[in-house]
């Protein structure tokens, strides 16, 4: 938890990763671009202090990531987001069932989401019925750019993504989490595309769409799409990391969302480890926006907002009881291993450190 | 800009050119500086910002009438839509110059950049060389070319709106209400004339023929981002809109300066 003006902040990181890139995973070139891809954004936005070399950001392990987020309790809970990328790397660069390993040993510090491939036909569905089954996912991730066989990606507005959405209604996984944004192995097709979430979202008014990157490059479109859609949502990965040395950028892409969604569908999320919460947290608490922006856009980062974004709307679209979490995390594993009982023992604290 | 680097300027035409490099430098110097002049007005697209002044290009090399450019860009995952269009331009731009003869291109550091180096300097399309590419490059240019209208509207409208014309007067102007002489631009209200700056007015203007739109003296002069007339209580809306392009045009450019520091080392940083 972290505290402002006063008051606890329940941190719900709602972007994290547990990968491995190491060379022996990868088959296929476009792995290695990929990560090289990831560590040239984790050295554009990280302080020089906190930069990781390339060998412990291959591969980190559930250990060190237990550690990271919840070492000086800068997250209180995480939301895993799945990234197959079966095509590049062997096991898969961070699949459901790689990032259990950490969700099942922690259970009630994690959410853990799924993912499905509309190209996958019949086999997917009844994959999608395993993942609720297995480890009863409340969402997926989705990557419509990610290139399978000869297709180079696929759309959320296609009849064969309704028929997989039409069985997330069924099967009560509501949450589904779009990576709309840096482009992997595109060609032309996703260039400025956010606009098949309109569809999709507009159709399957029981879903959200969590749209992740908040549709950079593509801002406008998304949020354009948002101020018609009450059931889409944007996650700041990416976005959240400009508060590192694009300040003013930050602050504008902010007084945006607050603009055209408002505090109550802004989802706060690290990409961990592209970015480390350990830090990041504090970072994004202490961003503000420059008088000129207040003026242009006539919000404030106040606590209020602070506390949905980086909490409360997460807790929200995945059912999380804030306080009953707080009353379980006084002694839950977590608590123990990191001598966290002070910290959620009554008093508000900052981060541990 | 990034310190570590080959300055285009001041060392290119040393690359390949060995012991006759300094005689190459002395004869090429001028030349390199036209060429380099002609990439400027290569823009990445997604930025809208010259390839120069984005520090893209890694060398210009002259033999003759024979010019090789190398270029990178940010990360190497950028869109090979807007990859290829960056390299077609740089060709056209650098064969506009009367003493070259051929420009060729070379993309490096990207996962396409052999299909898009190949593609490009034996002149294929873009479908010929990405043949499962859905949609052609002409959409994508289209699809720029109408948020840099966008973008340039906002700024003429506010200049308007700055000089006390109504919106409701602003929605109702056509292309030939407006004319430009020395440096303003003179718009015309119902038989009363207002003077403003002719800059952001003409910029908007050409943007917008660019894109295809206003193109005849009695098109109407200002459009929403879909090309249709503005309602006058909408002109607000219209105005957000633009400056919520603006925002993703400049945000997406400090992503991609971040990463092509990271990828290059350089580590001044503003922001």
């Amino acid at each position: 938890m972290y505290e402002m003006d006063g008051e606890e902040i329940f941190v719900i990181d709602g972007h994290v990763h547990l990968w491995d890139a190491r060379t022996e995973n990868i088959t296929h070139e476009g792995g290695e671009q990929f990560i090289q891809c990831f560590y040239d954004y984790h050295t554009g936005f990280t302080p020089e202090e906190k930069q990781w070399d390339m060998e412990e950001y291959r591969h980190y392990g559930a250990d060190r990531m237990a550690t990271d987020l919840f070492g000086n309790a800068a997250a209180d809970m995480a939301i895993f987001q799945p990234t197959y990328l079966t095509e590049f790397y062997d096991e898969g660069f961070n699949t459901t069932e790689q990032n259990a390993e950490l969700a099942e040993e922690y259970p009630e510090r994690f959410v853990l989401n799924g993912s499905f491939d509309p190209r996958d036909g019949e086999e997917g569905l009844r994959y999608l019925e395993h993942l609720k089954e297995e480890y009863d996912i409340p969402g997926v991730k989705l990557y419509t750019a990610a290139w399978r066989d000869d297709s180079k990606g696929w759309r959320l507005d296609s009849d064969d993504a309704f028929e997989f959405l039409e069985k997330c209604a069924d099967l009560g996984i509501e949450n589904i989490n779009a990576h709309k944004g840096p482009t992997i192995r595109p060609l032309n097709r996703d260039a400025f595309d956010v606009k098949d979430v309109d569809d999709a979202a507009s159709s399957f008014p029981e879903l959200n769409f969590i749209v992740n990157h908040v549709g950079l490059p593509r801002l406008d479109d998304f949020c354009w799409i948002a101020a018609q859609e009450p059931n889409v949502y944007g996650g700041l990965a990416v976005a959240s990391a400009m508060s590192t040395n694009r300040k003013r950028k930050f602050g504008e892409i902010m007084g945006e969302l607050l603009y055209w969604l408002g505090e109550d569908r802004i989802l706060f999320g690290s990409d961990y480890a592209l970015w480390n919460p350990d830090w990041l947290v504090d970072q994004v608490m202490n961003a503000e926006l420059t008088d000129e922006q207040r003026d242009e856009y006539g919000v404030e980062l106040d606590v209020d907002t602070m506390k949905k974004v980086m909490g409360e709307n997460a807790a929200r679209l995945y059912d999380i009881d804030i306080e009953e979490k707080k009353r379980q995390f006084r002694d839950d594993a977590v608590t123990e291993r990191f001598d966290l009982a002070d910290h959620y023992g009554g008093d508000a604290g900052a981060a541990a450190d | 800009m990034s310190g570590s680097r080959t300055d285009p300027g001041g060392d290119a035409g040393s690359a390949d050119t060995g012991d006759t490099a300094d005689a190459a430098e002395l004869t090429d110097g001028p030349r390199v500086v036209a060429v380099r002049d002609r990439l400027d007005r290569v823009e990445d697209p997604e930025l809208a910002r010259s390839i120069v002044e984005l520090d893209y290009v890694d060398a210009i090399d002259i033999d003759g009438g024979r010019v090789l450019v190398q270029f990178t860009l940010p990360t190497a995952w950028c869109s090979p839509a807007f990859a290829w269009m960056m390299a077609v331009d740089a060709r056209d731009e650098v064969e506009s110059l009367a003493w070259v003869d051929t420009a060729r291109i070379e993309l490096c550091d990207h996962m396409h950049d052999e299909e898009i180096t190949t593609g490009v300097n034996a002149r294929d399309t873009f479908g010929e060389t990405f043949p499962d590419a859905d949609g052609g490059v002409a959409e994508v240019r289209a699809a720029i070319a109408d948020k840099a209208r966008v973008s340039r509207q906002r700024e003429a409208i506010s200049t308007l709106l700055d000089a006390g014309v109504d919106p409701a007067q602003i929605v109702a102007l056509d292309r030939d209400d407006v004319t430009f002489d020395g440096e303003a631009a003179h718009v015309e209200l119902d038989g009363l004339s207002v003077v403003v700056d002719r800059d952001p007015i003409e910029t908007y203007v050409n943007r917008a023929a660019a894109s295809g739109h206003v193109t005849d003296a009695g098109d109407t002069l200002f459009l929403t981002p879909e090309g249709d007339q503005i309602a006058p209580d909408r002109l607000d809306r219209v105005q957000k809109r633009a400056r919520l392009a603006d925002v993703n045009m400049s945000g997406q450019g400090a992503v991609c300066d971040a990463l092509h520091r990271a990828r290059h080392g350089s580590d001044d940083e503003s922001g």
